[in-house]
């Protein structure tokens, strides 16, 4: 089993130290889920994971390739593909020309590139619908995903997705923890910031905590779900 | 005013303002896609009608064919500028990168002043035929630059919207940062789109050089046209450079009659202001960059 590997990450903006030595591996295949609340530093735990922002000390490794303080066309080659905050889609573009965007790195033929956006089509197939429509005029859960597609185009081993179920609909939610759950399935390793913690349980075997930049707890879905402390502090209970 | 001369204006102010759409395209795919006010752009094109004029008085070959070498060598020269120099300053604010252009720009055209002196030279007519459609009398040469201006300008809206690389181009102008989660290169994308920009400025310099005198002179007046056909047509969007030159180029016609030639400046400059007062998103109404 392969998989993404941090140590000792501590990393922020400028002299604002947001992660302090953070550590915890995200299995491939498998589905790891970050919680923690408001600016906790799980979307800072993701740009350094994708290399948007470099780690001040730490190791990001993938594979027996050490990343940490490269850029982030590195990472992705490499094989990260990062679903940011908010879905970021390139609005003016339509559907299938974000998903080709998603597939930059790689350089392919156009026959092979055919082939991988009707991989994505099979998978979603409301994106196939609207291909040739501006990508941002669609739902918030179509958008997310056209988003996850856009990461897939990449064919990471480890997809890194933040907020994956904010402000979407119930079913749209439901379809994205189906094809993410066949993703997993299929061999790909995921890591899933969610602030639903019910849907956190629900959808991830391993769960890490993360409490004003560092990891509180890591452990199987079950046992943290159980935590008393953790319901507590997550779910409101008393 | 006759209906005849109505229509010769007309026609003057459409085929000036195919040529405007040449020289404001890259200056405005270089302002939405890096954020930088390129002040190099005028004398860049003023570089392309020297480069054509020579290709002329020494090969005897015309501005239309020394294009298609003139542009990509001026854009190589773009591409090195963005890639050894402007890109050291990329990330500081919008003023630094137009002061710097500025100085480049007082090199360049301290140096064309120099090498060719400030007087005019003028390019032999290609063919100096004359199309009339009934009471209007239109030069080959000038029909035929206008729409030369216009299929450059719309081949490079097509390359951006259906290419891997220009798709990149586009995608850096909308989201820098999400662009490099798909692995792009921003600091290479800039040294391309300014060498695309500036490549467009040396086929604007040929096409101009078809109809224009050329000196060193011309290079503010250019970046003028290039500013007010963006502004009108909204930043960094390459048909808007086309709907702004062409806008211009019929305003500046009709100028001409009513208020003077003499006056061009001043009614660019007018329908600058009054673009920004009333319009500031441009006439398609497509937002800036901010
Ligand atoms: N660009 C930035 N510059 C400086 N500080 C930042 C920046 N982005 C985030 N921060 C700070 O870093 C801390 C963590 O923010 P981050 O966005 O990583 O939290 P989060 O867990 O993703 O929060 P949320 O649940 O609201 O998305 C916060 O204190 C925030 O103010
Ligand atoms: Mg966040």
């Amino acid at each position: 089993m392969t998989g993404l590997t941090i140590n000792g990450v501590t990393a922020g903006y400028g002299d604002v130290t947001v992660l302090q030595d953070v550590s915890f591996n995200v299995a491939a295949p498998g589905i790891t889920a970050v919680i923690g609340s408001n600016g906790a530093g799980k979307t800072t735990l993701l740009r350094a994971l994708s290399g948007l922002i470099r780690p001040n000390a730490g190791r990001i490794a993938l594979g027996g390739a050490e990343l940490a303080g490269q850029a982030p066309d590195a990472f992705v080659a490499t094989g990260i593909a990062h679903v940011p905050e908010g879905r970021r889609l390139f609005a003016g573009m339509t559907v299938e020309d974000n998903l080709m965007m998603g597939a930059f790195s790689r350089r392919l033929p156009a026959s092979a590139l055919r082939e991988e956006l009707d991989a994505v089509y099979a998978l979603f197939p409301r994106l196939a619908e609207r291909r040739k429509q501006d990508a941002v005029s669609m739902s918030g859960g179509e958008q997310q995903m056209c988003a996850i597609g856009r990461g897939l185009m990449a064919k990471p081993k480890v997809m890194l997705i933040d907020e994956l179920s904010l402000g979407l609909a119930p079913v749209a939610v439901d379809v994205l923890v189906d094809a993410l759950t066949r993703l997993a399935a299929d061999g790909l390793g995921l890591l899933v910031v969610e602030q639903d913690v019910a849907v956190a349980f629900d959808l991830a075997s391993q769960i890490v905590v993360l409490d004003r930049g560092r990891v509180t707890r890591t452990g199987p879905s079950a046992s943290v779900a159980a935590d008393p402390a953790v319901r507590a502090a997550y779910l409101g209970e008393a | 005013m006759s209906a005849s001369l109505l229509a010769q204006v007309l026609a003057n102010g459409l085929l000036l303002g195919g040529l405007y759409a040449a020289v404001a395209a890259g200056f405005s795919l270089v302002w939405g896609v890096l954020n930088v006010v390129n002040m190099l752009h005028g004398s860049a094109i003023v570089l392309g009608s020297y480069a054509a004029w020579f290709a002329s008085a020494r090969f005897g070959v015309n501005p239309f064919l020394s294009a298609i070498v003139v542009g990509p060598a001026i854009g190589l020269l773009g591409w090195a500028v963005q890639r050894f120099v402007i890109q050291r300053v990329i990330t500081a604010p919008v003023l630094i990168t137009l002061v710097l252009t500025f100085a480049l720009d007082l090199i360049l055209n301290n140096g064309m002043i120099n090498a060719f002196s400030a007087d005019y030279r003028k390019v032999p007519p290609v063919t100096g035929a004359i199309l009339t459609f009934g009471p209007i009398g239109l030069p080959l040469d000038r029909v035929l630059a206008a729409v030369a201006g216009v299929v450059v300008t719309l081949a490079v809206h097509a390359y951006l919207n259906n290419s891997r690389l220009g798709r990149a181009i586009v995608a850096v102008r909308m989201d820098r940062e999400t662009s490099m989660l798909m692995g792009v290169k921003v600091e290479h994308i800039y040294a391309v789109t300014f060498g695309l920009g500036l490549a467009l400025a040396g086929i604007a310099g040929c096409l101009m050089a078809v109809v224009f005198p050329i000196s060193p002179l011309n290079s503010s007046g250019y970046l003028g046209i290039a500013f007010v056909a963006c502004v009108l047509g909204g930043l960094g969007s390459i048909v808007g450079a086309i709907v702004g030159g062409i806008v211009l180029g019929v305003v500046e016609s009709f100028g001409a009659i009513f208020v003077g030639p003499e006056y061009s400046v001043t009614v660019a400059a007018v329908l600058l202001i009054a673009m920004l007062l009333l319009r500031p998103q441009g006439l398609l109404g497509r937002a800036g960059y901010e």
